[in-house]
């Protein structure tokens, strides 16, 4: 007898223990939806769920433990109850009970749902029970009209995502839109002058000769040559390409020394 | 160097109140009481208030995609509903020397616009890129323009500064916050200044995102390196030290 005490004592108190793991679970989750409700995310929520029903889990596995007293053997016995103000049991109950009297007791200490929620899934089982084939039936019916729907929108997204993709390839492997060598023409150009300074032969050559490079790789891309043009580059294209602008700069060099030769 | 004259007006009460001649001052070292321009230019650097400091990025774009770009940056930049401003100058770099070979000569550039020729010319001086490190997004070069008349390059010829080079630059100039974007095409002076006989030095259309700043704003940079960023990979704006692509 006093084993079987034992045993009933230390499963409550795993019970209880369980229970309060639960309610300070469900407690914080309360505080978040309270305080955080601004930055709470779907994710951060469910976690909270998936912590709480593993609380259930494993309080469900001790009650349903072979070691574990069947508590529905066991009946509670209020012996005492009075309508005076009870200071130990607001303590125990964090100042949600304040009495132990008649009128409460009775709910506290029920043990099935309550009469209305009792008589609500009555109805609902009954109905459930009811369910004919015919109404099943319909249900099917609208569940494979609905899969049809689902699988033809499955269907445009995946079009629509290999048309992407494609689109994307394929701009992958588009001719190259900026050139590094034109960049370091034109900044050495507008910088230092190269390729535009009059007074030297040899600069001039060597500032003009990466432009055919230039060309080069802008029409690697296989585009059109007439597309390649810019709006402005249009009236100057003609003139790319001659040889002899590098003769009329050297004519302008000869008169352009300045009188004071620094 | 330039020099910066004053006229300090002296209202007439107050020179019946001393009842004396006045007797200018020339040394500045005397005039320590009177603020002269030349102290309040001073104290403008001093307090870093004068935008002399040039942040810039540089790239290219090929003929055959600047549409595109010209596109994005109109959907990018702040002026859309005007549209691009189109810009047609004529750049003018002198040099003149400062000491013996080994020194660099100093560069002064001479900007007019072709398009609006009454508008003001332009004299900038634009000192040596600092590239720096990794760490940061930009070149910065000091960097100092004013406005000026038609006569500056008879001025600059009379200093004894020496026509380097110059160069025809057309584009389009777009905005975005502080921001300025050009895309523009360099052209080589043709023989006898007409302007039919220009032709292009590249197949692409220069591009420079830049700003003006007082020195020390560093924040900046880093704007600008996330607007670069957008542009790619249509165009890669980057730091280029253009003293190595010379030798």
């Amino acid at each position: 007898m006093q084993r079987e005490e034992k045993q009933l004592d230390s499963a409550l108190e795993a019970i209880i223990m369980r229970v309060n793991d639960l309610k300070t679970a469900i407690a914080a989750m309360i505080f978040k939806l309270e305080h955080e409700y601004e930055t709470l995310n779907w994710p951060n929520f469910l976690d909270n769920f998936a912590l709480i029903s593993g609380h259930l889990t494993s309080l469900s596995k001790i009650l349903g433990n072979d070691k574990a007293p069947i508590m529905r053997n066991l009946a509670v016995l209020p012996l005492l109850l009075s309508p005076e103000k009870d200071e130990d049991l607001m303590r125990l109950t964090e100042c949600r009970i304040s009495t132990f009297a008649h009128d409460l007791v009775p709910d506290y200490l029920r043990t099935k749902p309550e009469p209305q929620a009792e008589q609500k899934m009555m109805q609902l089982e009954v109905k459930a029970n009811n369910l004919s084939y015919d109404t099943a039936h319909d249900c099917n019916k609208q569940v494979t009209q609905y899969n049809k729907v689902l699988s033809h929108v499955w269907d445009i997204a995946n079009k629509a995502r290999e048309e992407w993709e494609g689109e994307a390839g394929s701009r992958a492997t588009q001719a190259q839109t900026s050139s590094a060598a034109d960049t370091h023409v034109l900044v050495a150009a507008v910088g230092v002058g190269k390729g535009l300074k009059s007074d030297s032969v040899q600069m001039v050559q060597s500032g003009v000769s990466p432009v055919p490079s230039g060309m080069m790789v802008g029409r690697s891309g296989g585009q059109p040559q007439a597309a390649g043009q810019g709006p402005l580059g249009n009236a100057q294209m003609g003139q790319m390409g001659k040889t002899p602008s590098a003769i009329k700069t050297n004519i302008k060099a000869a008169s352009q020394i300045h009188p004071y030769g620094r | 160097m330039f020099t910066v004259r004053t006229r300090i007006k002296i209202p007439p009460r107050a020179i019946n109140a001393h009842r004396r001649p006045i007797i200018y001052i020339k040394h500045r070292t005397m005039a320590a009481p009177i603020s002269t321009a030349m102290d309040s230019l001073s104290a403008a650097l001093k307090s870093n208030i004068i935008p002399n400091q040039e942040y810039l990025l540089q790239g290219s774009v090929l003929d055959s995609a600047v549409e595109v770009l010209l596109h994005r940056l109109r959907g990018l930049c702040d002026n859309v509903d005007s549209g691009p401003e189109t810009f047609h100058d004529h750049e003018m770099c002198f040099s003149i020397r400062r000491g013996p070979p080994p020194e660099q000569p100093l560069l002064l550039r001479v900007r007019r616009a072709l398009d609006y020729q009454d508008m003001p010319w332009q004299l900038r001086y634009i000192g040596q890129p600092e590239l720096g490190d990794k760490s940061r997004p930009t070149i910065v070069r000091s960097s100092i323009d004013i406005a000026t008349s038609n006569s500056v390059v008879e001025f600059l010829t009379e200093l004894g500064c020496r026509l380097d080079f110059e160069y025809i630059v057309r584009g389009y100039m777009f905005r975005k916050g502080r921001m300025k974007v050009t895309v523009s095409k360099i052209f080589k002076m043709g023989q006898g200044k007409l302007p039919e006989s220009v032709e292009p030095i590249s197949q692409s259309y220069l591009v420079e995102l830049s700003v003006l700043a007082p020195s020390g704003q560093d924040a900046i940079a880093e704007d600008m390196r996330i607007f670069a960023e957008q542009l790619r990979p249509l165009v890669q704006l980057e730091k280029i030290d253009y003293k190595r692509l010379v030798h």
